[in-house]
This record gives C-alpha cells, sequence and structure tokens, in this order.
C-alpha cells in the first residue's frame, strides 16, 4: 500500500467537505417549508456553496487524472457536478418533481464516491 | 470468491446507480403533475357542449331599492348552464353569478341580504375595506327560517347572528376596483360558492373614468369558475355531508381542492362572445374554489394578442404592464385591455388556459363582427395614488401546508387550524409590516381589509404580474413572498386564510385582531 500524497489528500478533503455541505440543503429545506423564511436564504447560500465545492472538486480530480494517472474520480466528479447543475437550475424554477428526488440522488452518489475517495489510497495499483 | 476490485466495485456501483437514478427520475416525471396542479378533478357525468357556441352572459346590474341601498334574496333556483339540462343552484337573487352591484368610490351603500336557503349563510365583500361588523365573519351568521341544527365544532362567543336578514353597509372608501362578494360561512364556503353564492362589485371613480378606457359595451367582467356536473343535471361536489348542514369537508382525496372539467364564464360554459375590432377592457376574476389559469389569448394564425394588464386586484396600476401570458390564482382580479384592431372581421381570438390539459385548456373566445371606430385609449400613466410603504414595524413569517386537524388531515396557517376563539395576529391601526408568506403546495393567499404590495417572490424581485395593489397573492408549491401593507381603516377582527377555497373550509384561517 502506498502512501497517499498531496494530490490525493486535496481531492479527499475538497469532496469530504463538499459531502457535508450538501448534507445541509435538505435541512435547509425543511426549516423554510416550516414556515422560516430565512431557510429559504440558507438554501439559496447553500446551493451556491455546494454547487461551487463542485466544481472545486472537478479541478483536484483533474489533477489526480493528470498526476495519478487515475480517471475515476473524474468522471464520477462530472456525473455529480452535472446533476448539482440539474438541480440548481431545477430548484430556481420551482420543478419540484424533479428537484426533490434528484436531490436525493446526488447526496446518495456524492456519499459512495467519497467513501471510494477515502477507502483507500488513489495511488495503490488495482489488483 | 476472489474479491472484486475497486475497479470492477466501482463499476458495478456506477452502473447500478445510474440505472436506479434513470429509474426513480422518469417515474419521478412520469407520476407528477407538470406544470404543478394543488387539487383532484371531478369528472361530469353528461355529455358536455362543444366550446364557443354558448353566447356569453353579462351579469345583469342590481337597481336600487332606495338611493344607496341593495336587496338581494339568496335562494334556490334552476337555469340551464348547459345546453338542455336543468341545474338547481343556490343563487343571489335567482342567477349565477349574482347581480353586479355598480357603486361609486366614498358614497356608502348598503346591502340587505335575506336568506331563503336551507343553511345559514353569511357575505364577504372580497376586496372591500369593510367595518368588522359588515366583513362577513364567518360565525356572523344569518340563519334560515326554521334552522334548528346547531354545528357546535367550535363556539364562538363574538359571533353575531341574525335571523332571515342582515343588512351589510360598505362605506366603499377605496381605490376603484373589481370586487367579488361571495359566502364565507364557517366550514361550509367551498361548497356554497360551488353552488352560485358569488357575484360582483365594481367600485367607480371620476378620475378612472376620465383616462378613457374602453367602456360601456368595451367593458366585459368575466367571472371564470370551473364545475362538474352529475348525471341528473346538478352540479356534482364531493362533500362528507350533501346538506352541507352539520359536518363539513370532502372526501379525501379531494382534501387538496376541487377542480371540475367544465370551464365557466359569468355562468356559461366556454361561451363566445361577438366584438369589435377595437380595444376591450377585460375585467377578469377566477372565482373557481381551486383551479389556477394562465391566460393567453390566440387568434385562429396562432398569434398570440398581448395582454396589457392596467390593473390588479385593488385598481389601477401606475403604469401599463404588458403580458404573454397571465397566471391568475384563485380570486385574483386583472384589469386587462386587449385589442381585436389587428385580428381580421369573422376571426376569432381564444382566450386560453396554458395550465388546463383537455377541455380545461380552453376557456372562451371572442368572434370579431365588425370594424369600428375605436376613441379609446391606454394612457402611460393609469394612477398616482399606489400606496409604497416602507420602515415597517414588525416582519412576520407565516407557513402555508397541510397538516393533521382534530379530525383528519387539513391545512395549516403556522402549524395551527382555524379557530374563531383564537387571536393569532395582533397589530395596531396604522401599522406597517411585512409579511413572509412560505407554501408547501399551492395556496392563494387573501388578507381581508388590507391592500398589499408584493416585495419579493423567492427571495427575487416580484413577477411582471405582480404590480400593483393586490389583496391575494398566489403562492406556487415550495415557493414563499414578502408582501408589505399598512393595517388602516378600521379596528376589529379580520381574517386572512388561503383562498382555495376547500383549504379555507379546512383549517386554513387565522385572525387578525386590529386594535
Amino acid at each position: 500500500m502506498q502512501r497517499t500524497g498531496g494530490t490525493s489528500w486535496a481531492l479527499r478533503a475538497v469532496a469530504g467537505a463538499h459531502l457535508v455541505a450538501i448534507a445541509g440543503q435538505p435541512v435547509f429545506a425543511g426549516v423554510y417549508l416550516s414556515g422560516d423564511y430565512d431557510g429559504l436564504r440558507l438554501h439559496a447560500t447553500g446551493a451556491d456553496v455546494v454547487t461551487s465545492l463542485g466544481y472545486v472538486q472537478l479541478i483536484a480530480a483533474i489533477v489526480v487524472w493528470v498526476r495519478l494517472r487515475r480517471a475515476w474520480p473524474f468522471f464520477a466528479t462530472t456525473a455529480v457536478a452535472a446533476a448539482e447543475t440539474v438541480q440548481y437550475f431545477a430548484g430556481l424554477d420551482g420543478a419540484l418533481w424533479l428537484h426533490l428526488p434528484l436531490g436525493v440522488l446526488t447526496v446518495a452518489g456524492l456519499v459512495v464516491l467519497v467513501v471510494a475517495l477515502w477507502r483507500r489510497p488513489l495511488e495503490d495499483v488495482d489488483a | 470468491m476472489r474479491d472484486l476490485s475497486r475497479r470492477q466495485v466501482l463499476r458495478l456501483g456506477g452502473a447500478f446507480g445510474l440505472l436506479t437514478g434513470t429509474a426513480a427520475l422518469s417515474t419521478a416525471a412520469a407520476l407528477s403533475r407538470r406544470p404543478a396542479v394543488t387539487g383532484a378533478e371531478l369528472r361530469s357525468a353528461v355529455p358536455l357542449p362543444p366550446p364557443f357556441q354558448v353566447p356569453l352572459p353579462l351579469p345583469r346590474v342590481l337597481r336600487p331599492v332606495s338611493p344607496g341601498h341593495y336587496e338581494i334574496t339568496q335562494r334556490v333556483a334552476e337555469a340551464e348552464i348547459l345546453p338542455g339540462i336543468r341545474t338547481p343552484l343556490w343563487t343571489y337573487d335567482g342567477t349565477f353569478p349574482g347581480p353586479t352591484i355598480e357603486s361609486r368610490r366614498g358614497r356608502p351603500i348598503t346591502v340587505t341580504h335575506r336568506n331563503e336557503l336551507p343553511v345559514p349563510t353569511v357575505v364577504h365583500l372580497h376586496g372591500g375595506r369593510t367595518p368588522a361588523d359588515s366583513d362577513g365573519y364567518p360565525t356572523d351568521l344569518v340563519l334560515p327560517a326554521g334552522w334548528t341544527a346547531e354545528h357546535h365544532a367550535m363556539p364562538d362567543p363574538r359571533a353575531v347572528r341574525t335571523h332571515l336578514t342582515r343588512s351589510y353597509t360598505f362605506p366603499l372608501d377605496q381605490r376603484p376596483a373589481l370586487l367579488w362578494y361571495h359566502d364565507h360561512r364557517m366550514d361550509f364556503t367551498a361548497p356554497a360558492i360551488w353552488r352560485g353564492l358569488a357575484g360582483l362589485h365594481i367600485v367607480r371613480d371620476d378620475a378612472e373614468e376620465a383616462l378613457g378606457l374602453p367602456s360601456g359595451p368595451r367593458e366585459l367582467p368575466l367571472l371564470i369558475t370551473d364545475r362538474a356536473f352529475a348525471a341528473d343535471g346538478s352540479l356534482d361536489y364531493p362533500s362528507v355531508d350533501g346538506n352541507l348542514r352539520a359536518r363539513p369537508g370532502v372526501r379525501e382525496s379531494f382534501l387538496g381542492g376541487v377542480l371540475g372539467d367544465v370551464i365557466l364564464v359569468n355562468g356559461a360554459p366556454w361561451p363566445v362572445h361577438e366584438v369589435d375590432a377595437a380595444r376591450y377592457r377585460l375585467r377578469i376574476l377566477n372565482a373557481s374554489n381551486a383551479r389556477h389559469y394562465e391566460l393567453e389569448a390566440v387568434a385562429d394564425d396562432g398569434r398570440r394578442l398581448p395582454l396589457v394588464q392596467i390593473g390588479a386586484d385593488q385598481g389601477l396600476l401606475d403604469a401599463p404592464v404588458t403580458h404573454a401570458a397571465l397566471p391568475i390564482g384563485p380570486a385574483e382580479r386583472y384589469d386587462v385591455v386587449v385589442d381585436f384592431a389587428g385580428v381580421p372581421v369573422g376571426g376569432r381570438v381564444r382566450l386560453l388556459n396554458r395550465l388546463g390539459s383537455g377541455r380545461t385548456a380552453e376557456v372562451m373566445a371572442f368572434r370579431v363582427a365588425r370594424r369600428a371606430r375605436d376613441d379609446s385609449r391606454v394612457p402611460a400613466v393609469l394612477s398616482t395614488d399606489l400606496p409604497s410603504w416602507d420602515r415597517p414595524v414588525r416582519v412576520r413569517d407565516f407557513s402555508f401546508r397541510a397538516g393533521q386537524l382534530d379530525h383528519g388531515r387539513g391545512w395549516l396557517i403556522d402549524g395551527r387550524p382555524f379557530d374563531p376563539s383564537r387571536t393569532d395576529v395582533t397589530v395596531s391601526l396604522g401599522d406597517v409590516e411585512v409579511w413572509r408568506l412560505v407554501a408547501d403546495v399551492h395556496h392563494p393567499v387573501h388578507l381581508h381589509l388590507a391592500g398589499f404590495r408584493v416585495l419579493s417572490r423567492g427571495g427575487r424581485p416580484p413577477l411582471p404580474h405582480d404590480a400593483g395593489l393586490k389583496d391575494t397573492v398566489s403562492l406556487r408549491p415550495g415557493e414563499a413572498a414578502e408582501i408589505i401593507t399598512r393595517f388602516d381603516g378600521y379596528r376589529g377582527r379580520y381574517l386572512f386564510h388561503c383562498h382555495n377555497a376547500e383549504h379555507e373550509d379546512m383549517g386554513m384561517m387565522a385572525n387578525l385582531e386590529i386594535t
């Protein structure tokens, strides 16, 4: 097993922060629908933060691909970032039929991705 | 079995995730209503007439019995709404819609209502700046002759009940506007309006008449409702208690609201109206219990005529706003000018509903019958008296959502169902407040007494159709709005509530005490 280098740590850290941020989104949505208008602002700010972290994670994943020759984090992050972008505009449009299930799926996908990133060092050669 | 490599796990996980995701999203797309609709639709059991055959009726204007004094008898009547079918109705003076009251700003009138219906009633003038004792509080009932049944669910010590008649006094110290009067009996408002208890009330003044807007036969009130018909020709409605005497409420699948499959304008199904090739002023009211519309005027060649909005719930805007399509929630009004000058003689302009499907996507039609002179105009400045308030003394949040009542499910404001004996909000006369309203599904929120302005929607600037002074703001699912108003006029007990009439009957009202 190899030591995990700086490039990997950067991606792991961003993905971890990303997961923490996205976990706040359903919480703020619930606060908002309980009638607390400020919940809407938290949910909107949360959307900005989550989507931005998604793009930062995409950059980190590109660096991982280039330096460590590991492509899968990039493709997985692209899928999450794409889902988050759709999610952002579905929310702004009030398309709740899409916004709710896509939100659940995005959180689930990101959880799987973070677990995969943290389980074993990216530098490991696959069996 | 050998351990799966990470690559294999990822591939498997990826494939499984993709499959689940695609399945979930396509199921969501297939099952969801797009656009969203709150309520369930009744299907008529009689054959429905083709559209654009029945002429548009214009409600008769009520003549005063003496200057400033009107009388209306609430009674059962029959009408031929669908050709060849007799439909029993509850009416104001024998017709649906009831007779229109024409009044002047600042000239008080008294309307004496006589209740000859089988149940108690109470009249509310929607949009009126009315003292509390004439505002039609839901327990201020007019009992019919021989009324014995008692609806004891919620005692209200402040209720003022009368027998057979009641006189309502309206000072009408307010901006000229299209108002409407309707029944507001506690727990039974929705079925009473559905059976026909609604009519128009127009307030006018000299300043508005001097503008040169289309008038006379070129000013058309359009009261839009949806209804459904049972096999015997009566209006179908999913009441728990068909006599509307004791047990309120509707069958469970209709908790979201009752929608009909027949669109009536001024009480006629998908009517047609002959017009000159000129400007018309359409004074549109959505008097439906739960149905939302998004109206557009479409010519035969598919061209959409601009809808030039000149007024909102509470009268003229400061300047016209042009729309291609205009969303209208229950109890909202829009004052709109449409110019038929560009339509060839013999051509047709259909008023369509973009939120409808099948027959409910059509509302009515105009047939351009002749060229004609048009001296009307739409001035760039319509009014200069719109209030603009700042420095609110208080900001309040309210949630409008589904929830549990004592008996079954219903609708709540801030987690509580309506109780006439509880004061929910107390404000001082003259206070300016900002209210932030949050909705779970569609909720058209209405304030009695006070007109308001919309400050924002969903944290963003208001939409073009939010312009002007309103008394009902239509929230879409998950949407929030900030409104600002000044509580002036009169002290006393008033209401604010959701104007989805089924929601309002099932708890979604609250008391506003002005001290």
